[in-house]
């Protein structure tokens, strides 16, 4: 580049130089013409000077020819002294003659020539003189036939003539000089005038070339830039400072233009990414939209979850999708060289060689699984929150350059605010699906309806209550899908069920109305709970207080009235009998609501179950005199595992009940069989027996018989509950056949290994 | 005098028997509703002692029954209940019953109320 202040100084040296010569030229010049025009002038001016006294020096010749002559004739010495004063009036001129024509040289002899010829002249005519003076007049007269003064004086005067005239050839030759050293001074103006214009146009044609048409190119240049043009190229052709201005300006113009379109680029990517409802759609979009401005071709996207630790959630590009177990299973070694510092300041992160990240064997491997060989981490925070991180990989080395390394910052804001976006879509969406989960799942009947009162949604324990589908209701009015009078509910078939409604607006958030939501209660089971309740407590309150009115009545008569002993005995045993039915009602009660609380619990052990049964009928044998008790019991019998004492309870009360059913009498026989893993207990009486009707109910609570004879053998309702609850806590069976009038057998299983006793009473 | 006891629990009929033995009172028993009716239909006792919880038939329907039969309608009907809430009280004379006892009574205050009814039949008679 050849520098404008170079140029220029070049330039003004050149016109120094110029102005240096030019002065010179035009000083020499002027000196020259000054001197030779004053010459010339005082030349002029010599000549006539010359020629005058030249003139007058002949005149002076003549006058002292005359004179002498006169002198000659006459010897007048009034003619002497005029000789004499031209004589020194010659002499004179002659001096001055000298000092005009000094100048001269060539005149120089000549006028020294008539100065010697004057003198010779002059000495003839002294001659003449002195021989007249000597010799008189005749020896005057005779030198003057001579001659010679006279012919002197002729010499004399051709050569005065002869100077005369050689003046006039010099003043016409000095004249001509003059007239020479005057067009030397025309040309040398002219040729000033000229090279001053060449300069000017020099200069001009510089400065237009150099600086004038540059700047207005620049000007005009600026102009467009600042008016926002970035599309034309601003260019000058020169190469100086306004060059490099505009180079810089065209630097400046490709990067505001580089910006621009990255601009573009990055509006149009974050149009996209706002597009993207899923986590796995944003990080496609993304990689998709950065891969031309940066190259990455793979892309893996981490979202920070409420306990603060990145979590993968999705990945990009990746030809195996596999790799996400990986990369979940080496997260601990991931999370230990991730700069989570630098991220969470919301720097962009560039790993440009991940071999030299990855030292740990673990990461090394999932690199090389993963087939990439350079990152970028982009933080995505929005609003100053961490929200996750998207890292871009690249299949080679890849060192991020700064206008990169800016454009992902940017393209990271734009993302993170599609993340979140896509996180409280996600949220949302997952919260929706919660609350539809939970208005389909709810037990109670739940209705949504639109401000006008139109069904817009039933969950599915709505429709199995009242017979109409979802789809069958939507837009129907409230009331036809859910007629309620009186706690009743109207089904769709014409059932009717009790249910409780309660019921609320559902309201925007400005408070207006949006809907309505109506909780349904099915209460019928409820209703029958509480009936089932109302009923054991009569229940439980008539068996208490008929041995109490017993023991009470009697106990009175014992005190109050004389009896005979017979009686009294009789009264007593009523009272005992009473007392035991008593004891045996609370210690059932008792037993139901320690089941029932999970509170019993067994203590199982090896049990000898012959042994149990005969130890358990032997007191039955001493009371029973109608009955026969008979035990059928096989010669090895595995150990069964049980609680002994709740083992007898079982066989107790299902002995009892056999005794208690047979009024008649009979046998009652206990049959005990091996069968595999378990053992079999059946008790078999020839009593009243049962209808299938009668035995539906049969193990259910406070459930009896409806029949006199039941009612007669009194009892609480509890006793075949509460054995069946034993057996069963035992891991065994229990079940009953019976024939009316015939008679009934009840059987049940007990484990033979630990395994299973007492497995389900916990 | 002649009474009737109905009640399902045989160890209470043979309370009522022990109280009253042996004070000129013919006892009669019942163990179920229909029976009772039928026997106080056919017997015409001067009083009824009428379990409420009985089988076929319930005290309060046969406590009815004979209150809504002239010729029935003048026995003197006792209610006798193991249930002794007020709701089972206001049925019990809602159907017509004379009296309330409710069990565990005291078998002196029945005699004694057998006799005030035995008493009002000798002045009637």
């Amino acid at each position: 580049v050849r520098r404008l202040r170079v140029q220029l100084t070049v330039l003004l040296a050149l016109l120094g130089l110029l102005v240096v010569a030019w002065g010179a030229t035009i000083f020499l010049g002027a000196h020259d013409a000054a001197r030779t025009n004053a010459s010339l002038l005082s030349t002029v001016d010599r000549f006539d000077d010359l020629r005058r006294r030249s003139a007058e020096l002949g005149r002076s010749f003549v006058t002292i020819e005359s004179c002498r002559r006169v002198y000659l004739l006459t010897g007048g010495p009034a003619t002497y002294q005029a000789q004499l004063g031209a004589e020194r009036r010659a002499k004179q001129l002659f001096g001055e003659l000298r000092k005009l024509a000094g100048v001269w040289p060539e005149l120089a002899p000549v006028v020294e020539q008539l100065a010697g010829d004057y003198r010779s002249w002059l000495r003839a005519g002294r001659t003449e003189l002195r021989a007249r003076h000597e010799g008189g007049a005749a020896a005057a007269a005779r030198i003057a036939a001579g001659g010679l003064a006279e012919r002197r004086f002729q010499r004399l005067h051709a050569r005065q003539a002869a100077l005369d005239e050689r003046l006039a050839t010099l003043q016409t030759t000095t004249g001509r000089s003059q007239g020479r050293g005057f067009r030397t001074a025309q040309t040398l103006a002219l040729r000033t005038a000229t090279m001053v214009l060449a300069a000017v146009a020099l200069i001009a044609f510089y400065l237009r070339r150099a600086v004038g048409a540059p700047a207005d190119a620049l000007r005009s240049a600026s102009g467009r830039l600042a008016r926002g043009d970035l599309d034309t190229p601003v260019e000058l052709g020169v190469e100086n400072e306004l060059g490099a201005v505009a180079v810089d300006l065209e630097t400046m113009r490709r990067r505001l233009a580089g910006r621009m379109e990255a601009l573009e680029r990055l509006r149009h990517l974050s149009a996209q990414v706002v597009g993207a409802t899923s986590l796995q759609r944003l990080a496609e979009v993304a990689l998709a939209g950065l891969r031309p401005e940066v190259g990455s071709t793979r892309a893996i996207l981490g979202v920070v979850r409420r306990g603060g630790q990145l979590r993968l959630r999705a990945l990009a590009g990746f030809p195996d999708e596999g790799v996400a177990d990986d990369i979940v299973k080496a997260d601990a070694e991931i999370r230990e060289v991730l700069p989570l510092t630098a991220l969470r300041t919301g720097q962009v992160v560039g790993l440009a060689d991940l071999d030299q990240v990855a030292r740990s064997e673990t990461l090394r491997g999932l690199v090389a699984r993963m087939g990439i060989r350079s990152l970028a981490l982009l933080p995505l925070s929005s609003r100053g929150r961490f929200l996750g991180l998207l890292a871009l990989c690249w299949t080679e080395r890849h060192p991020l350059d700064r206008e990169q390394e800016a454009l992902l910052g940017l393209a990271g804001n734009q993302i993170a605010g599609a993340l979140e976006a896509a996180l409280r879509l996600e949220e949302a969406e997952r919260a929706a699906g919660e609350a539809r989960a939970v208005f389909y799942a709810i037990a109670d009947g739940v209705l949504l309806t639109d401000p006008f009162g139109r069904v817009t949604a039933m969950n599915r324990a709505l429709e199995a209550l009242t017979g109409w589908t979802e789809a069958d209701a939507y837009g129907r009015p409230y009331g036809d899908v859910l007629p309620v009078s009186g706690e009743q509910l109207l089904t769709r078939y014409g059932r009717k069920v009790p249910v409780v409604v309660s019921s609320a607006p559902i309201l925007d958030p400005g408070g207006r109305v949006v809907g309505g939501v109506d909780v349904i209660r099915d209460v019928s089971r409820e209703r029958e709970i509480d009936e089932v309740k109302s009923a054991l407590i009569s229940t439980v309150s008539h068996e208490l207080r008929t041995p109490l009115t017993l023991i009470h009545g009697f106990a009175e008569l014992l005190v109050l009235r004389d009896m005979p002993v017979e009686r009294q005995r009789s009264a007593s045993e009523e009272i005992l009998e009473a007392s035991r039915r008593l004891a045996r009602l609370i210690d059932d009660l008792l037993s139901v609501s320690r089941m029932e609380s999970g509170r019993l619990v067994l203590d199982p052990r090896p049990l000898d179950l012959a042994a149990v049964v005969e130890r358990m009928l032997s007191p039955f044998r001493a009371m029973a005199n109608r009955h026969t008790l008979r035990a059928k019991l096989p010669g090895a019998l595995p150990v069964v595992w049980g609680d002994p004492d709740k083992v007898e309870q079982i066989l107790t009360n299902l002995v009892g009940n056999a005794i208690k059913y047979s009024p008649e009498g009979g046998e009652v026989l206990v049959t005990i069989e091996h069968d595999g893993d378990s053992v079999q207990v059946s008790v078999r009486d020839q009593g009243i027996g049962m209808s299938p009707r009668d035995m539906g109910q049969l193990f259910e609570k406070f459930y009896r018989v409806d029949r006199d004879e039941v009612r007669r053998a009194g009892g609480t309702g509890l006793g075949l509950y509460i054995t069946k609850r034993l057996v069963e806590m035992h891991g065994g069976r229990i079940w009953a056949e019976s024939w009316p009038g015939v008679g009934s057998v009840f059987a049940f299983t007990l484990p033979t290994s630990s395994e299973l006793a007492g497995s389900r009473g916990r | 005098m002649k009474l009737l006891i109905a009640d399902d629990e045989p160890a209470v009929r043979a309370l009522v028997h022990v109280t009253l033995e042996g004070d000129d009172y013919e006892i009669l028993e019942a163990a179920d509703g229909l029976e009772a009716l039928e026997v106080a239909r056919g017997e015409s006792p001067r009083l009824v002692l009428l379990d409420i919880m009985m089988p076929r038939l319930d005290g309060l329907e046969v406590c009815r029954q004979l209150k809504s039969d002239p010729e029935t309608s003048g026995i003197v009907v006792v209610m006798l209940t193991a249930q002794a809430q007020e709701r089972d009280r206001d049925q019990g004379l809602a159907a017509g019953a004379d009296d309330y006892f409710t069990k565990p009574f005291s078998p002196l205050a029945l005699l004694n109320m057998v006799e005030r009814v035995r008493q009002t039949q000798s002045q009637a008679g």
